[in-house]
């Protein structure tokens, strides 16, 4: 029989008993819908959890906290070697201009925090910038995301000593030029040195709110010009404020980690926290997608009921057919077709069902509790939480459990549909 | 065409343990050749439907030798024999066993459906042998639309519309009047005249037996008389 006409006799056959199979076919989809969302929570959650912890870093950073068995900071050399791993693209070592210092542009002052850094190194990790552009020469530097509204006149300074916020730099920094005056360690008051640098560009705003980016990066070059700090006694000073190793992409950083892990370092990485939470994650998935798998097979029950039932009704036909020259295998086929169909068309209706569903969900939740943990007066704005999430994978899963357990549940009763006697089916009363 | 060497067939009665064999047929030789129409005369219970439940494979006999076409059948495997049944058999039975969610047109389309025949040249062949039986005014109606006669009009064309060289019918006139009845009759012997189809007539009518070119008579699962008639 070909193909088109199997499906047409099927179809023949549902449309005589429309209501029963409309029936069969809302129960594989409610089950599957069912499946669909129950896992997609463990998915939107996921989701959740990984874009915040995403967009508190850059992906591709390894931060390197120092070594084992040795106090000593990490020293050049080392970081040099770290640079040649493969996989690793750029290593960035900010230090710390340890002696007090402040910035001025006009009449206006910050006490920014100025930090030493390898240009070449910030440019090849590829260094967020909100405005301008990576410094082109020594003489130019990257200002903090808050550089502009710390930068005060001495009214605005005044008032934000009262706690009032002033709105500080209201005017474009890029190409504005500033002076550093980089004070001794004894005295407050200005050194005699002072430095001019042009602003290259403003760094990414920082993805925690809390955050205040009050940086100035300035060429590493200068640390020989900038007058020597002494630490008061008994204090240490930390020779770096941070090493950062950024690896090709993300799919390097855990062989990077890895590499550093062998070598003695102490890292932490995005990928640290990745696989705790992705083992969580797939298991809490794995959890959810069998239990909403006891709702499919649930619904597998009226398949086998229909399908029972079909080939009941129908045997003095199927007692026709063989005795017509039906091969067996062509009427187990036709059951299991028909089986098929409805597992088929129930995924399909439960997969829009189920985004429509999810939909609402990341409508409606997400507000709520966002209200809730304002009245709790716990700050989540600009939380993106995702409750429900169904990505390909999750649709793929779900049709092949659905549409299996409907031709599986399909099965015995095609198989009775081969068994049938011809003899006693064309017996049957009509 | 069919030879048949004694055949032997009984059923198991009874509760499972006290089982008892009831012979049905007991070594039943008969022939049927190309072209004729044979019919099997018997009352109820001779076996003569058992007879035509063994050609058609439809069961397996005790012990028995059955060619047809030349083909030894009795070792056929339920799948083989439904491909045998799709080339060699059309069948008429006695209450028509048509489709009832089929038209005319689709119930006798139905083989060739089974044997996969595209839909254009399916198309082409229906309509032709609507017209032999004299059905085009009701190819669209359903079975319970139809009178006796032309379901049983309908039976005979969708055993007729693969060419089988042989077709089996099991009591073709017994859910018809006697007016419908020779209609029928003399459809099925035209039929055979023009297409030099052969015809195997299980019946207890006389008057139906009357038509075929050969006879036998069973009784009580034995053969008790069979020849050559004069052609009718």
């Amino acid at each position: 029989m070909l193909f088109k006409d199997q499906i047409g006799f099927i179809r023949q056959h549902m449309k005589r008993n429309r209501l029963r199979t409309a029936m069969t076919v809302l129960a594989a989809t409610m089950g599957c819908a069912f499946l669909i969302v129950l896992a997609s929570v463990g998915f939107g959650l996921h989701k959740t959890l990984m874009d915040e912890l995403l967009s508190n870093q850059t992906v591709t950073e390894i931060q390197i906290h120092g070594k084992e068995d040795s106090g000593e900071p990490i020293t050049a050399e080392e970081q040099e070697l770290i640079r040649q791993l493969p996989g690793v693209d750029a290593v960035v070592a900010r230090s710390y201009l340890e002696s007090p210092s402040r910035v001025l542009l006009d009449d206006r002052l910050n006490r920014a925090q100025i930090i030493l850094t390898d240009a070449e190194q910030e440019a090849k990790a590829e260094l967020d910038l909100s405005a301008g552009a990576l410094p082109s020469s020594r003489n130019e530097v990257i200002v903090g995301y808050h550089f502009a509204e710390n930068l005060l006149t001495e009214q605005e300074l005044i008032a934000s000593e009262k706690g009032e916020s002033p709105a500080g730099y209201r005017g474009d920094l890029i190409g504005e030029t500033i002076r550093l005056e980089v004070m001794s360690s004894e005295s407050e008051e200005p050194g005699p040195e002072t430095w001019e640098f042009t602003i290259a560009g403003i760094a990414e705003e920082p993805a925690k709110d809390w955050r205040v980016d009050n940086l100035v990066l300035v060429d590493e070059s200068f640390r020989e010009e900038f007058p020597v700090f002494t630490a008061p006694e008994g204090e240490e000073v930390a020779p770096y404020f941070e090493i950062n190793a950024y690896a090709e992409d993300l799919a390097a950083v855990e062989a990077v980690t890895e590499s550093l892990k062998t070598e003695g370092y102490y890292v932490y990485s995005v990928t640290e926290e990745m696989t705790t939470m992705n083992l969580f994650f797939n298991v809490l998935k794995a959890g959810l997608i069998f239990v909403g798998t006891i709702a499919v097979l649930i619904a597998s029950i009226g398949i086998f009921n229909t399908m029972t039932m079909a080939v009941t009704e129908r045997t003095r036909e199927i007692g026709v057919m063989k005795a017509i020259g039906a091969q067996p295998k062509l009427i187990q086929r036709l059951f299991l077709m028909e089986s098929a169909w409805i597992g088929i068309v129930g995924t399909m209706l439960a997969v829009v069902i189920s985004f429509a569903v999810s939909a609402l969900v990341n409508q409606l939740i997400p507000n709520i509790v966002l209200n809730i943990l304002a009245e709790d007066g716990a700050g989540a704005e600009g939380m993106n939480i995702i409750v429900s999430d169904i990505p390909w994978q999750l649709v793929v899963i779900a049709s092949f459990i659905s549409i299996g357990v409907a031709m599986v549940s399909g099965w015995r009763p095609a198989r009775k549909a081969t068994e049938i006697d011809v003899i006693q089916a064309l017996r049957q009363e009509l | 065409m069919i030879a048949v060497n004694h055949l032997v067939h009984s059923f198991k009665v009874g509760k499972k343990g006290g089982e008892r064999n009831i012979p049905v047929l007991k070594g039943v030789t008969l022939e049927v050749r190309k072209g004729e129409v044979t019919a099997i005369l018997g009352k109820s219970g001779s076996g003569k439907s058992t007879l035509l439940h063994v050609l058609a494979g439809f069961m397996k006999p005790d012990s028995a030798t059955v060619r047809i076409a030349g083909q030894e059948t009795t070792g056929l495997s339920a799948a083989e024999y439904a491909e045998f049944r799709l080339e060699h058999f059309g069948f008429i039975f006695q209450n028509f066993q048509l489709m009832p969610g089929l038209t005319a047109f689709d119930n006798i389309a139905l083989p060739l459906k089974i044997k996969g025949v595209p839909r254009g040249q399916r198309e082409l062949n229906v309509l032709q042998l609507l017209k032999e039986v004299g059905l085009q005014e009701v190819a669209d109606h359903y079975p319970n639309e139809l009178s006796g006669g032309q379901q049983q009009r309908v039976s005979i064309a969708r055993a007729l519309i693969t060419e089988p060289p042989i077709i089996l019918a099991d009591e073709p006139t017994g859910s018809l009047d006697s007016e419908t009845e020779q209609d029928v009759l003399q459809l099925i012997r035209s039929l055979n005249e023009n297409r030099g189809t052969t015809f195997v007539i299980i019946t207890h009518d006389e008057e139906v037996a009357a038509i075929a070119d050969r006879q036998y008579r069973l009784h009580d699962g034995e053969l008790v008389k069979g020849g050559k008639r004069h052609a009718v």
